[in-house]
């Protein structure tokens, strides 16, 4: 049975543990340091960062006030476009839609896309009762499956893994799930990286059935978005028959226009990255191009819960990239399992108390306090999260959650006497008064405090008073002070509270819905309900600003250099020629990667090939996977191309043929005529039609899952040429 | 001007010094310093622990005590960040709108120490002077709260004698955050230890920030800590043995004849 966070220890005693293990500590800290690196510098190359957080957080705002018809209007547009929409209550109730949709496929095994929500929903396990086997295909989670480990983080689950751990665990363990690690292998990242892409490659062309998560669904298109850097994520979306993508209520988005935000701000606060190698963007099921089955799980599992918290509500609005995990110092100490959830970090501690999740209340009620408050976080988050203020507000709960008339715990005792000191000027100074003489009876020995509070005097001196308080000082050398006021308040609200100290909230940490046995239809309307009764008193949000869409720089009036200069960044080549000697530069491009043979695609220019000596099929639409995967080499056109990223995007039209032709040869070679070049993400978006699946490619296959170093080449193509047609 | 003082409870029993170098300072400059007797705790353990009631209970104490003050100094960050920005939050989860509205009303009047000097008394060179050598933690209320920025480096600057050195990983949280110290002692410690390595690493003698509470954390923490799991912070070479803590307020208050 997969491993799972059931029975976690609660934070405090989770991060004694990991505190001990000085390889842990060590792989953290040097993890955390290099993606923060990254991430600064990608964030500080551009002047619109601050605007483009902004835009983010009154898009998720806005789709979170709105969300019911957005959803509806969602489910609306997949249907029409050919997929199927569900609903899921909770975790225990999307589990039994994914395990019936596998199940009525026949198919014994999936391929599974990185997804946070099927850990949330621990679909592994239920999958694995039935008898049905998934294998994780994202290299970071095929080191965690392999392992028998838990994910310690969002975006890099292995990140507690160092290259040495990474080559054990292949050599001990990849055989038992499939094809062995050559004995060989080196801890060279790039080795690794290489022997993941053997093990999973007749994985992924045997693959009946994919199960994927979701970074954003578009309600406007009925669009689902995924970013990914390896190309497993690709493999799983475009080659087998059924595709099963499981998303949260909360990655609804209005427009598909609202990508140009996530497409910036997403990948370089998760991997520092201008772009992410691959996006993929689909809409329902397109006719002889990738899964012809589609099916969206729309989950719900204590978001509609959280929607109703005004303040907590202010969780949902995250994108997953654990931004927030990298700049935490207290994360970068602990690492992830010591949080006892999927969801660690800063991030989890606001989400895991607020979701239905495996975690004990224990657990959950431990990890608000997981943090100093140090709002590192918070300037860090690309949707302008408030963590820290959220995790004050969920506090609150937890205390409210526990009152009683007498305090019961040590800590409550604490807090009440506390209250009733600093509750009066003249018990303060008697307090302080007395800890000054204490300090002549007890030295300056080191006190070891009792019960709860031996929290502070393990590690540290307790420090007590030297001398007079100030307030005594004063008084001494000013004399008594007559500015108090001694006339009646005259704000009623400054009075104090005991006369109506509130009842404990009834919400607090959110108890646990039972597994609740629905149909579909009552499962839609309870979820699409509680959305409607959630936002029943929110008011309509601001519209989004678009001012970081910066009409065309000066500098970029012709974008083409940039582009060169970026796309050469990711370790592809870049060339540039005429329309009259394209055809050389093909075959000049074919020749120096050694491809011999080629797919083409129909509808691309048939004088391309004229001086390629090579084999070339042409695909109608009609190839078999086996015939594509002999081909050494792929030639296309594209959409358009984005300088300031490196990107270039490919959008099903003719010259660029199905998906899977890009995606299976191990040699890509892009054409892009110099007027095809936009500046910037938002220039791209009125070029592109939605309703055509699309795939942004930023270089070539890479991965950044081994101690954060980039290598390139897994499993999408490992050599990427762009080839730039001038005038 | 007149500028009350809002001490905190903290510096009132167990740093009396910081307070009385607030008073110095501000007298120096030619300004009327109050004392409000009757002030006590902002509430800010209380707030930031979950405990809605008993903090808001506090906050309502100072805001009546401070009721006709104009002015009020805090030598405290994450004091003034909790009178600024913490009373209204956690008031609106309370639901209690009136509450709400003057904390907004009151939150203008707060200013930081170093806020207020550069801000609304527009000095940098306070006539002070102070012969050592220094280095400036940025406790995270002042940094990310209050975006004081290099204000307290500015007034620094100015200290006759001094020689500032920088900490390495400055923006780097030192591990105390309130209860959290208590509630989480394991990882807390690991924080401030890093921090004190970085500390040791600059060569100050003297590590002084606006918050006495992250510097007791580092304080206490460095006196006890010989037996403690070492510092992995890879980029701290101890280049000293030990330091002292002082609030800034203190160097500020500081001059040739005095101490």
């Amino acid at each position: 049975m997969s491993r799972t966070f059931a029975g976690s220890p609660d934070f405090p005693v989770g991060a004694k543990v990991s505190l001990a293990d000085p390889q842990l500590r060590s792989n953290l800290s040097r993890a955390t340091r290099t993606i923060r690196d990254k991430r600064n510098l990608r964030v500080s190359e551009l002047d619109t960062w601050e605007e483009l957080r902004l835009a983010g957080e009154a898009i998720k705002r806005e789709a979170l006030a709105n969300l019911h018809d957005l959803l509806v209007t969602f489910e609306k547009n997949v249907t029409e476009a050919g997929g199927h929409v569900h609903w899921a209550i909770d975790a225990a109730h999307a589990q039994r839609i994914v395990v019936e949709l596998v199940k009525a496929t026949g198919a014994q095994d999936v391929v599974k896309v990185k997804t946070m929500t099927s850990a949330e929903i621990d679909l592994n396990s239920a999958l694995e009762i039935e008898g049905i086997t998934a294998y994780e295909t994202d290299l970071a989670e095929l080191i965690v499956q392999l392992g028998d480990d838990l994910p310690s983080h969002i975006v890099v689950p292995a990140i507690h893994r160092n290259r040495d751990e990474v080559r054990a665990i292949f050599l001990e363990h990849m055989s038992e799930w499939g094809l062995k690690a050559p004995d060989d292998l080196t801890n060279v990242p790039s080795d690794l990286a290489k022997a993941a892409r053997l093990h999973l490659r007749e994985r992924f062309l045997a693959s009946r059935v994919g199960v994927s998560g979701a970074n954003f669904l578009v309600a406007e298109t009925g669009s689902v978005a995924i970013v990914e850097s390896e190309g497993n994520g690709r493999m799983c979306l475009t080659l087998p028959q059924t595709l099963i993508s499981v998303a949260g209520i909360d990655k609804v988005i209005p427009r598909f226009e609202d990508l140009d935000v996530f497409f910036q701000v997403l990948p370089r606060s998760a991997t520092g990255e201008r772009m992410n190698p691959y996006n993929s963007i689909w809409t329902g099921v397109t006719k002889d191009d990738g899964p012809q089955d589609f099916h969206v799980v729309l989950i719900d599992n204590g978001r509609s819960n959280a929607l109703s918290d005004r303040v907590g509500r202010e969780a949902l609005r995250c994108i997953r990239c654990a931004a927030c995990l990298n700049v935490c110092p207290v994360y970068e100490r602990v690492g992830g399992h010591a949080y006892g959830s999927v969801y660690p970090g800063p991030i989890g501690a606001i989400l895991t108390p607020q979701l239905n999740h495996v975690t004990s209340d224990h657990v959950a009620e431990s990890l608000p306090y997981a943090s100093t408050l140090c709002g590192a976080c918070f300037d860090a988050c690309p949707v302008r999260i408030d963590i820290p203020k959220l995790l004050v507000h969920l506090r609150g709960e937890v205390v409210n959650a526990h009152r009683s008339t007498l305090p019961t715990t040590q800590e409550q005792v604490g807090m009440r006497l506390a209250s009733w000191i600093f509750g009066n000027s003249s018990r303060l100074r008697a307090v302080a008064s007395l800890g000054a003489k204490s300090k002549g009876l007890l030295g300056d020995r080191n006190l070891a405090l009792p019960g709860w509070l031996s929290g502070w005097s393990r590690f540290r001196g307790v420090p007590v008073p030297k001398s007079d308080s100030f307030a005594t000082w004063w008084r001494r050398e000013r004399g008594d002070d007559s500015s108090s006021p001694s006339s009646p308040l005259h704000k009623r609200s400054l009075h104090r509270s005991e006369h109506r100290r509130s009842e404990p909230h009834a919400a607090g940490i959110r108890a646990k819905a039972p597994a609740s046995h629905v149909d579909q239809v009552t499962a839609r309307e309870a979820i699409l309900s509680s959305v409607r009764f959630a936002n029943r008193a929110e008011a309509t949000a601001n519209p989004v600003s678009r001012s970081y869409r910066r009409p065309a720089r000066a500098e970029l009036a012709t974008p083409v250099d940039l582009f060169a200069e970026r796309v050469s960044d990711y370790q592809a080549t870049v060339a540039f020629t005429t329309n009259a000697r394209l055809p050389d530069a093909i075959n000049a491009a074919l020749v120096s990667r050694g491809s011999r043979s080629l797919v083409f695609p129909e509808g691309a220019p048939r004088d391309w090939l004229t001086h390629f000596e090579g084999t070339t099929v042409i695909d109608k639409g009609q190839l078999e996977l086996a015939i594509i995967n002999q081909a050494d080499a792929v030639v296309t056109g594209c959409t358009a191309g984005i300088a300031e990223t490196g990107t270039v995007v490919l959008n099903s039209e003719p010259d660029q043929g199905r998906r899977i032709i890009t995606l299976i040869p191990d040699h890509h070679v892009v054409i892009i005529r110099e007027d095809q070049i936009v500046s910037d993400v938002p220039d791209v978006i009125e070029h592109l039609n939605p309703a055509r699946p699309q795939t942004w490619i930023s270089g070539p296959s890479a991965t950044s899952d081994i101690e954060l170093s980039r290598v390139e080449g897994v499993h999408g193509p490992r050599q990427l040429d762009v080839i730039i047609v001038r005038g | 001007m007149r500028i009350s003082l809002f001490v905190t409870c903290m510096n009132n029993i167990l740093y009396p010094e910081t307070g009385q170098a607030v008073v110095t300072v501000l007298e120096r400059l030619g300004h009327e310093v109050d004392y409000i007797q009757s002030q006590t705790c902002c509430g800010q353990m209380h707030l930031n622990a979950g405990y809605r009631t008993e903090g808001l209970d506090l906050a309502r104490d100072v805001m009546a005590s401070f009721e006709r003050a104009d002015i009020i100094v805090v030598p405290s960050g994450s004091c003034t960040s909790t009178m600024r920005h913490l009373w209204r939050d956690v008031a609106q989860d309370e639901n209690d709108d009136q509450l709400v509205a003057d904390a907004a009303e009151f939150a203008p009047k707060v200013f930081e120490f170093t806020e207020l000097l550069v801000d609304v008394l527009g000095v940098t060179d306070v006539g002070a002077t102070f012969e050592r050598r220094v280095t400036y933690h940025p406790t995270c209320h002042s940094l990310r709260s209050l975006r004081v920025g290099d204000r307290p480096l500015q007034l620094l600057r100015e200290v006759r004698g001094i020689e500032l050195v920088e900490l390495p990983e400055n923006d780097s949280c030192c591990g105390f955050g309130g209860l959290f110290a208590v509630k989480n002692p394991d990882t807390s410690a690991a924080m401030g230890l890093d921090k004190i390595a970085n500390v040791l690493a600059s060569g100050a003698e003297v590590l002084c920030a606006s918050d006495n509470s992250c510097l007791t954390h580092l304080a206490a923490l460095a006196k006890k800590s010989g037996s403690l799991v070492p510092t992995l912070n890879a980029n701290a070479t101890p280049s000293n043995t030990s330091f002292e803590v002082k609030h800034i307020a203190e160097i500020l208050a500081s001059t040739k004849n005095g101490a």
